[in-house]
């Protein structure tokens, strides 16, 4: 794998909350999921890579450019697209507005061309007969469309989505995982979510952070791989600490030691990262 | 069934080159637009339709541009900057309103105060006090993440940081100035005093950016608030005369800070960017 972001021992204090402890990590071009428990520092390696917060330690390299130097910054600012955990808006703008704002903070600043670029990323969220219309007046998943539309503002090589798809109805999903498929083809995007079935079906690469770390970094078949012999399925409750739950054809699905009876299952990507959280039911990291 | 009918050839020619009445253009176009056969006997360039399809479009969905960004283009002020300047949150009505609320008071109690001769220049001192601090207030709401909604989005942008702040915080002064400027003339008093503000306003401004690129600005604004109100008591309170803090010797004290207070800024200006390290 040719790495476009590479991170080394990054680290993040809020407080004396250390939120990033010595993050190393890498990946490259394609779509690459970003796992975690809240608190995991999901977030806060977000922000660094999208030079919006400035890391107590460690380096970064995204696009082979140094967020920590300023000219630098500025040139991965230029190819990069950020969709922020809680995108805000001007609820009195419409959405042509908004997304021209954000373009001219992207130094588009040829009137006819940046019209073009509003036009067309509207066209790819499917907010084009909107245009016209105010911001507040848009559902929690149009507005979710809208905030992917601005960071796909001048054809970014650096995506970075921080839990893109809340709020969005199945259909939209699906639209979604579409949209970002067919970019991952050609530059690198990092996708942070808790939807393993997002990671699954879309990504390339998957990154599991916990406690400010990355506990696995991999494909998603291979995150299944790490819940193999540790999967069941039973037909009664296993009455003890592992985690276990009933399934809709009425029978037991058990994470963890088999129990009594038990027959072993394929495990899915979920299974992987729950087992390789290590929570609740003491599995190895 | 009757055969479809097709414009002629002559037809098409005198349309290409200009030669039909309006009435027969428009006949023309209208049968255009609903015969493939005869649009494809159109001769046209592809560039250029497509470049004026794309007018078309563009006319047609850009949004009129706001009031005040069109009275900014009208000064020179370029289409793409009166746009970001419109988005800045002080700019919005409340803090409009609120200065011109705050100046209006203030130019009515002097004229209240000053009936009384003795108690002329006393009546001008809520204005002079009030007049520096409503920048200050401005910029406070200006920049920053709890202030402005899409603060996160535009700090991943080329133009994140002083480029942002700076011109917001300009476009703040000068709109505090220009409405407490509109209000200097309807006061009372000589125009040395009644004008008086002008400097303590500018320095307080300077300071209040030097500051933010060591603290927020809604942080650095405040201070200065409290410590110029804080200023304005002393110098009632303890040397009975408040019109001390905009004394000639008190102006040139507020020159040489906007002086060397603007420099300052410029060489710290990197510090305005959330991704600098602190």
């Amino acid at each position: 794998m040719n790495a476009t972001v590479a991170v080394r021992g990054l680290t993040k204090k809020y407080g004396r909350n250390l939120v990033l402890d010595g993050l190393t990590l890498e990946f490259g071009r394609g779509v690459t999921g970003l796992l975690g428990p809240n608190g995991a520092g999901k977030t806060t390696l977000l922000r660094s890579l999208a030079t919006t917060l400035a890391p107590d330690g460690g380096e970064v390299r995204a696009l082979g450019l140094d967020p920590a130097d300023r000219g630098q910054r500025t040139d991965l600012r230029r190819r990069l697209g950020y969709l922020p955990q809680d995108p805000g808006f001007y609820p009195h703008f419409t959405l042509f507005e908004l997304i021209e704002y954000v373009a001219i903070l992207k130094e588009m600043t040829d009137r006819r061309e940046r019209h073009r670029e509003v036009r067309r990323v509207l066209e790819e969220v499917g907010l084009s007969d909107r245009a016209k219309t105010k911001v507040r007046k848009l559902s929690g998943g149009m507005k979710q469309r809208l905030a992917l539309a601005q960071a796909l503002l001048g054809e970014p090589d650096l995506l970075i989505l921080d839990e893109p798809t809340v709020g969005l109805d199945p259909e939209q999903r699906m639209r979604f995982r579409a949209l970002v498929s067919r970019l991952g083809e050609n530059r690198t995007v990092l996708l942070s979510t808790h939807q393993t079935e997002d990671v699954a079906a879309l990504c390339e690469r998957v990154i599991v952070m916990k406690g400010g770390r990355a506990v696995f970094q991999g494909t998603p078949r291979e995150l299944a791989a790490a819940a193999s012999g540790r999967i069941w399925i039973c037909d009664a409750p296993p009455g003890d600490s592992r985690l276990f739950w009933r399934t809709a054809d009425g029978r037991y699905r058990v994470l963890g030691d088999p129990p009594p009876g038990a027959s072993p299952a394929t495990p899915t990507v979920e299974d992987g990262y729950l087992l390789v959280l290590g929570e609740p039911f003491g599995a190895a990291e | 069934m009757n055969r479809p009918w097709h414009l002629p050839e002559d037809l098409i020619e005198r349309y290409v080159t200009g030669r039909l009445e309006p009435a027969q253009v428009l006949s023309v176009e209208s049968h255009l637009a609903r015969c493939e056969p005869c649009r494809a006997a159109v001769p046209y360039e592809r560039e250029w339709l497509a470049a004026s399809w794309e007018r078309i479009e563009d006319l047609v969905d850009r949004p009129r541009a706001r009031p005040v960004a069109r009275l900014l283009r009208r000064f020179g002020v370029p289409g793409h900057v009166a746009t970001l300047l419109v988005a800045t949150p002080a700019l919005a009505r409340g803090w409009l309103v609120a200065v011109t609320a705050v100046t209006a008071f203030a130019v009515a109690a002097a004229h209240l105060v000053g009936r009384d001769p003795a108690a002329a220049f006393d009546g001008l001192l809520p204005f002079l006090v009030a007049a520096p601090v409503l920048p200050l207030a401005g910029i406070a709401v200006a920049y920053g993440p709890r202030v402005d909604p899409v603060h996160e989005t535009q700090a991943a942008t080329p133009l994140a940081g002083a480029r942002v702040l700076l011109l917001r915080a300009l476009a703040v002064l000068v709109t505090a100035m220009a409405l407490t400027g509109a209000a200097t003339p309807l006061l009372p008093g000589p125009p040395g005093l009644t004008t008086a503000w002008l400097l303590p306003a500018l320095a307080l401004t300077a300071t209040t950016l030097a500051l933010s690129t060591w603290f927020p600005p809604p942080v650095s604004a405040a201070v200065l608030i409290v410590a110029w109100l804080g200023a304005v008591l002393a110098s009632t309170e303890l040397a009975g005369d408040g019109l001390a803090l905009f004394s000639p010797a008190a102006q040139v004290v507020y020159g040489l800070a906007v002086a060397a207070l603007v420099p300052l800024v410029y060489l710290r200006r990197a510090r305005f960017d959330p991704g600098e390290s602190r």
